[in-house]
């Protein structure tokens, strides 16, 4: 088969499997968010509810697509798209198993972290095209904590990079091989993992970093305006970023597609550890309530970025002295 | 953006890492807790909870046990109780007793007070053990006497009925028999057996 179809086929694949997922997890986190609060979650459309994603996803599209009259028309509908893209493009670079992936960038792990902040900029054109105060104040607390909050996902994800001596992800996978996976590591494996996870929550803008979505101050936040397959959209944007991350996650902490079984059950593996660090996700979303912005930006500047840098000298001493360089 | 720290403005707060540590520990394992615990969700349309004995539900007319004639007697007293003025009774005189001509009540106005059971001096009008209300037709909740004594038939009875409330509410019946006798004598007496008397 020729190269150039190869490189169309395989993002056809990846993005609708990523879609499909995204829609499945919604339903894995309502489930999953019920049985936390001792209910059932969605159960009546189809066995189970495992209908309720297509439900909700017909529903969506039949909506009447609202524009606001005030709002700036061309910013406000390319939004969600621009939104979109980068939560997309991040499955890119990720290895589901040796070899599969669609790209396997040399610098994998640095076009992941510099294309998933990208989407603040779909992000505050949302707040800023609504023309609507609560969407700019929501778009703008949005964009002072995510940025506030790559550095130390950054650092945090240059550790396991630096103890593999390498920025492609399947050469970080490839050095966790045989068990020995950066959430193991002694000390710096654990804080690493913390400070990846707390970031990532912060980069969602999850609970307990909510902020853009409080419904007494800002109602819904930057998608306020939004309705119908637009939200939609938005919708798939933040879960698929949220899954990316997961993935990521289990790329560079918890050895990737390794487990036990033959070769072929690695992407059945790399699955169920991104699902894993989701479920993680959303059992600190069901736990915690909001903190303010000032902590939140206090939790950032004051906490984990300084923490996250001494971690990263930290390890590159440790590197050092493991391979034999004192 | 004020640059406290965590909480520095909450004097009550305490920040020390341990405290933060348990915290987060604490909410986490209740999440986990219940993570792991059955459901206390009822399937409600496949799956009905038991009633309580008392329960206030939807309003019926009920038959005689022994006779298998209808209770009411047309006497008008839930009419008249009923705060919200639902229900319309007219009266069927008959030589040996008399019956309602008609019964009205109108559902979608009934507030559930229970007050026409409690006066009811036949028994006729009880509540059932159903809330099963929900129509899509405002009119069909506006309730004839065929419509009361159908509805008497279909669901359970509620264990309330006008004379069992007044036996359960009003003075023991031996005790009233009693308290009649030792306040003869009572005039006599103490400032406190004069208010016995007064009761007598």
């Amino acid at each position: 088969m020729p190269a150039w179809i190869t490189a169309l086929i395989a993002p056809f694949i990846v993005l609708n499997v990523v879609i499909g997922l995204v829609t499945y997890v919604t339903l894995l986190e309502r489930k999953f968010a019920a049985r936390m609060q001792s209910r059932i979650g969605p159960y009546r459309v189809g066995p189970h509810g495992l209908l309720q994603p297509i439900a909700d996803a017909v529903k969506l599209m039949m909506k009447e697509d609202v524009v606001p009259t005030a709002a700036d028309k061309t910013v406000y509908n390319l939004a969600p798209i621009v939104f979109l893209i980068p939560c997309m493009l991040i499955f890119a670079t990720i290895p589901f198993a040796p070899g599969l992936g669609v790209a396997d960038l040399n610098i994998g792990i640095l076009f992941f972290l510099a294309v998933s902040s990208m989407e603040i900029v779909g992000l505050f054109m949302a707040g800023w095209g609504s023309n609507n105060k609560y969407a700019l104040l929501s778009a703008m607390r949005a964009v002072n904590q995510i940025i506030s909050y790559d550095l130390p996902f950054i650092f945090s994800a240059l550790v396991p990079v630096m103890l593999a001596g390498s920025l492609k992800l399947s050469d970080i996978a490839a050095a966790q091989a045989g068990g020995a996976w950066f959430i193991l590591y002694p000390v710096i494996g654990q804080l690493a993992f913390i400070a990846f996870m707390v970031s990532t929550l912060a980069a969602e803008n999850r609970v307990p970093f909510d902020i853009l979505e409080a419904e007494s101050e800002l109602v819904a936040g930057f998608r306020v305006e939004y309705s119908g397959m637009k939200f939609a959209l938005i919708q798939l944007g933040e879960y698929a970023h949220i899954i990316g991350s997961s993935f990521l996650g289990s790329v560079l902490f918890l050895g990737a597609w390794a487990g036990p079984g033959p070769e072929y059950l690695g992407p059945l593996w790399m699955l169920l550890k991104a699902m894993f660090l989701f479920l993680v996700l959303t059992w600190i979303r069901w736990s915690f309530v909001r903190i303010r912005v000032d902590q939140i930006l206090t939790l950032s500047w004051k906490f984990l970025m300084p923490a996250t840098l001494m971690l990263l000298v930290a390890t590159s001493f440790v590197v050092v002295w493991r391979a034999g360089g004192f | 953006m004020d640059s406290n720290g965590i909480g520095r403005s909450r004097p009550s707060s305490d920040t020390s890492p341990l405290f933060v540590i348990r915290a987060v520990a604490k909410a986490m394992w209740v999440t986990l807790f219940n993570l792991f615990r059955k459901p206390v969700t009822v399937h409600y349309p496949d799956k009905e909870r038991a009633y309580p004995d008392r329960y206030r539900g939807l309003l019926a007319l009920v038959y005689e046990p022994d006779t298998g004639e209808e209770a009411c007697i047309g006497c008008r007293l839930c009419e008249f109780v009923c705060p919200p003025a639902v229900i319309k009774v007219e009266m069927l005189k008959s030589e040996k007793r008399n019956y309602a001509k008609t019964f009205s009540l109108e559902l979608y106005a009934c507030e559930f007070c229970e007050l026409c059971v409690q006066v009811c001096p036949t028994d006729a009008i009880v509540m059932m053990k159903s809330f099963d209300l929900a129509t899509a037709d405002r009119r069909e909740m506006l309730l004839d006497k065929d419509r009361l004594h159908a509805i008497g038939l279909q669901h359970q009875v509620s264990w309330a009925t006008g004379n069992k409330l007044r036996d359960m509410q009003g003075p023991p019946k031996m005790a009233r028999a009693e308290h009649g006798a030792p306040a003869a004598p009572a005039p006599a007496g103490a400032p406190a057996a004069k208010t016995a008397g007064g009761e007598a």
